[in-house]
């Protein structure tokens, strides 16, 4: 452990302690697995991870939404999904034990927002369901199923009626879920 | 970056085109931007930064900002050199994190995980906690529903079995048995056939009622049949209480659910997923379940909108066709009751023969034909039901219901033959009618528990061989998939713990048995499950089903009660003849009586007093008080609840027309085109602080 700490600075260290959610080990833990999927020669903590191979964690890879955890929190520039150290600091954070509703809750709702549009619209409603059940042929339901489950959907949460489901109709639903804090985890 | 503003530009500037062209009243509420500014929207969301709303004005959004800066920086929704901004724009201090703060950190989080891990030891110290989970995840909470059940009722037993070894054998034991018991000894006439009929040796053992003749143990108020009888009395208390309780609770747990069902499909969908799955055969099965969930639910809407759809003629076609369906389910029934008065009948004539098989076969005709019974028509209601144009939920429901009918009326004719009894010559050796009854208990527990073996390994093992070998085969083809049939296997459940209420009385080591059939049914099961099974592709509802099994249990339990009833009041009425406990001028009547008799006289008067009926009036009353008082208060709740949500809607409903008046307003005072120019203009610097970095 010693050696992994100097790597990361112990000023940095405390950093991240207090802009995560994360403790100390948790993020020992987190860059040394990030610096196994690095190549050898780029050490540095701005490193960019390209998207397939952040998505080979086992904690990622059977997951429907992986792209779509990649893309949110990436900041790259040229929208590949790339995560920084940092960035994927941040989807630990965000996916930790300790994260609150409010938290997890808002990067739910950017990750099931397919569109990027800032609302939950008939289309992101549709690809989400599809991830759900399975984008495969024989495993997603049928447009008219799709149409009827949506428009069901719509009738509960969207309280303002205008077609689609924004952040505070979405967080709504949420916090009167009782499971969704620890079921939407990823822990190392 | 550019990305997003271009993004945001370019919903502004469609926003704003539709708006001139069409009426203002078009633009969104909640994309207006006073709506930021609203007292209630700034209390829900403090810390959460605008990326939603891009029409953010320095000025405006002070206010939640200002609220916001006393949010621990972790709690941004932002990344990290996002967080690094704000943390510059709050001036704050690059706050070190000494080692206290860090240690107490670490052991916030690991005091946490000390204690979810303690939940889950304790959990896992509930046995076959593994074996239920394993079945779960393969074949959902309907049938792991089932298992929940099978191990409930495991340790009922298992609870009996200390009772009954508290009250009845623990004394029998100390005490002895009297003075004029022989020993239990094997030999002579007894042969092992004697353990399947419940005759011979198991007759004189401690199996049955008559093994606990009074011992030494002799007092007025504590005696060998005292202790008998409050243990029996225990145990069916005891199982109401329980029985009663795990009814209640499953029900309120569904009359709630059904009250927030109108956020049932969301929470599926939003809360559907779960992240923690990390193996893609789990992740394959998660997709299925909700899938299967989806179609469940969505196959019932449709139901109930066809439903409501129904002409009048097709109504009484419908109507037609279930009257007739269920004069025929009646028929079935007193077909079935018939053929069970017959067997019984049958069974109890006394047939001179010599050949043990054929005795075994008439001892056990009356178990074989309620066993037949009971395994075929079933099946015969389930496609019945399936005519009848119910929902899914209540075609499940509807056999279940019939069956359980069948089930315990079938064991409860066979009971009156048994307690009836066949008439008793008079030259006949007198026998104890107790230990004969509890006989008959005793075959048919055994009975079922081999049915039950006899099922999984003759029949449904042999059944996945041929479909595994010969796929193609015609038979295989004919037979189909096996599927684990929850209702059916519920019922063999409450029949079984039926029998053994009924016969506990007679035959005190019934729960002991109970319990080892019951462990060796759970393993059977599971090995049914998971070797011959196939995952259904319609899941059953976990929670009111659960409900349905306990309130089938607990009208077994009634039953057995009714019967234990009638056959103490019967068997000590017309019998001379005794045996057991209660001899010499005893009986369970008047057991109790001597010892009240023996007790001081005001607490002679006291218990009188309280057995009598004048004290029943004042404790119905107050009873009925009481019952008052919470059924307004519920009532009273109720309303004010309606009153509430109904505040809750109209002052929402004003919300939103107040902020669409402001905002049209404000739209007719200013230039459109100003507006937008300036608006985008102003959210290039904040975007750059406070919006996550690009989504893509």
């Amino acid at each position: 452990m010693g050696t992994t700490a100097s790597q990361l600075g112990k000023d940095l260290l405390s950093e991240y302690q207090e802009l995560t959610f994360l403790t100390k080990q948790e993020i020992l833990l987190a860059h040394k697995r990030f610096t196994e999927l690095l190549n050898k020669d780029e050490k540095d903590h701005t490193a960019r991870v390209s998207m397939n191979t952040i998505l080979t964690l086992p904690e990622l890879k059977s997951n429907p939404f992986k792209e779509r955890i990649c893309h949110v929190f990436s900041t790259s520039e040229n929208k590949d999904g790339g995560l920084t150290f940092e960035d994927f600091l941040d989807l630990l954070s965000a996916f930790s034990d300790s994260a609150t509703l409010e938290i997890k809750s808002h990067y739910a709702f950017r990750i099931f927002d397919f569109d990027d549009d800032g609302t939950l619209d008939y289309g992101d409603l549709e690809k989400l369901v599809n991830c759900l059940t399975g984008e495969t042929q024989d495993t997603r339901l049928t447009s008219e199923e799709m149409r009827q489950l949506i428009s069901n959907i719509l009738e509960e949460s969207d309280i303002d009626k205008d077609g689609t489901v924004n952040l505070s109709e979405f967080q709504h639903v949420i916090s009167r879920s009782p499971d969704f804090v620890s079921s939407f985890k990823i822990v190392l | 970056m550019e990305e997003r503003n271009d993004v945001s530009l370019m919903r502004l500037l469609s926003e704003e085109s539709a708006c001139s062209t069409v009426s203002s009243d078009t633009y969104e509420y909640y994309q207006t931007e006073i709506f930021d500014q609203l007292p209630s929207i700034q209390a829900t969301r403090p810390e959460q930064n605008r990326s939603e709303e891009q029409l953010e004005h320095g000025n405006l959004s002070r206010g939640p900002r200002d609220k916001a800066s006393t949010v621990p920086l972790r709690n941004l929704a932002v990344c990290i050199q996002a967080k690094r901004d704000a943390r510059e724009r709050r001036k704050m201090q690059i706050s070190n994190i000494g080692f206290w703060e860090s240690w107490r950190r670490s052991q916030t989080s690991s005091r946490k995980r000390v204690w979810a891990q303690m939940g889950g030891a304790i959990a896992s110290l509930l046995p076959w906690q593994h074996t239920l989970h394993a079945i779960e995840g393969r074949f959902g909470v309907g049938v792991k529903a089932y298992f929940v059940f099978l191990r409930y009722l495991i340790f009922l037993n298992v609870l009996y079995c200390a009772l009954i070894l508290g009250f009845i054998l623990g004394p029998t034991i100390f005490y002895g048995r009297g003075s004029n018991s022989e020993l239990l000894r094997f030999g002579g006439n007894d042969s092992v056939l004697d353990f399947i009929l419940g005759s011979g040796y198991l007759d004189r053992s401690p199996v049955f009622y008559s093994f606990y003749t009074r011992g030494s143990l002799d007092l007025f108020c504590l005696n060998t049949p005292l202790l008998y009888l409050a243990g029996i009395f225990a145990i069916l208390f005891l199982s109401v209480m329980m029985v009663v309780r795990r009814t209640i609770v499953g029900y309120k747990h569904t009359w709630m659910l059904g009250r927030r069902h109108r956020m049932n499909v969301s929470y599926k969908i939003f809360c559907g997923w779960d992240f923690t799955i990390q193996y893609h055969a789990a992740a394959k099965l998660k997709g299925s379940f909700i899938r299967n969930d989806i179609k469940l639910f969505l196959e019932e809407q449709n139901f109930s909108m066809r439903e409501a759809k129904r002409t009048l003629k097709q109504w009484a076609h419908l109507y037609l066709l279930r009257v007739t369906l269920n004069l025929l389910v009646l028929s079935l029934l007193g077909g079935a009751f018939y053929l069970i008065h017959f067997a019984t009948v049958k069974s109890q004539s006394t047939v001179a023969t010599n050949d043990p098989l054929v005795k075994l076969l008439l001892q056990y005709l009356p178990p074989i034909t309620i066993t037949f019974i009971n395994l075929f028509l079933p099946h015969v209601f389930r496609k019945i039901s399936s005519f009848e144009d119910y929902s899914f939920t209540m075609q499940v429901n509807a056999t279940l219901v019939r069956s359980i009918f069948l089930k315990l009326a079938s064991l409860g004719i066979y009971l009156y033959f048994v307690i009836i009894g066949p008439p008793v010559g008079p030259n006949s050796p007198p026998k104890c009618r107790e230990n004969q009854f509890g006989r008959e208990m005793y075959k048919l527990c055994i009975f079922n528990f081999l049915i039950t073996f006899c099922n999984t390994f003759f029949l449904n093992y042999p059944r996945k061989l041929l479909r595994k070998k010969y796929p193609s085969s015609f038979l295989a083809r004919l037979l189909g998939k096996q599927h684990f049939l929850i209702p059916f296997n519920v019922l063999d459940l409450v029949y079984a713990q039926t029998v053994s209420w009924v016969g506990v009385y007679y035959c005190p080591l019934l729960p002991l048995i109970g319990t080892i059939t019951l462990i060796v049914t759970l393993y059977i099961k599971k090995f049914m499950v998971l070797h011959c099974c196939e995952a259904e592709q319609r899941m059953f509802r976990a929670s009111s089903s659960s409900v349905l099994f306990y309130f089938m249990l607990l009208l077994g339990l009634l039953m057995a009660t009714v019967t234990l009833g009638f056959d103490l009041y019967n068997f000590t009425s017309k019998d001379s003849f005794s045996c057991g406990p209660f001899g010499e001028g005893r009986t369970v009547f008047n057991v109790t009586e001597e010892c009240v008799l023996s007790l001081p006289s005001p607490a002679q008067s006291t218990l009188r007093y309280l057995a009598s009926e004048a004290f029943a009036i004042p404790l119905i009353l107050a009873e009925i008080i009481i019952l008052t008082s919470y059924v307004s208060r519920g009532r009273a709740n109720q309303k004010a609840i309606e009153r509430l949500k109904d505040m809750l809607v109209m002052s929402s409903s004003d919300k939103r027309f107040l902020v669409k008046e402001h905002t049209t307003m404000v739209r007719r005072q200013r230039n459109p085109h100003q507006a937008r120019s300036a608006r985008i203009e102003e959210n290039v610097p904040l975007n750059r602080h406070k919006d996550p970095p690009p989504r893509n």
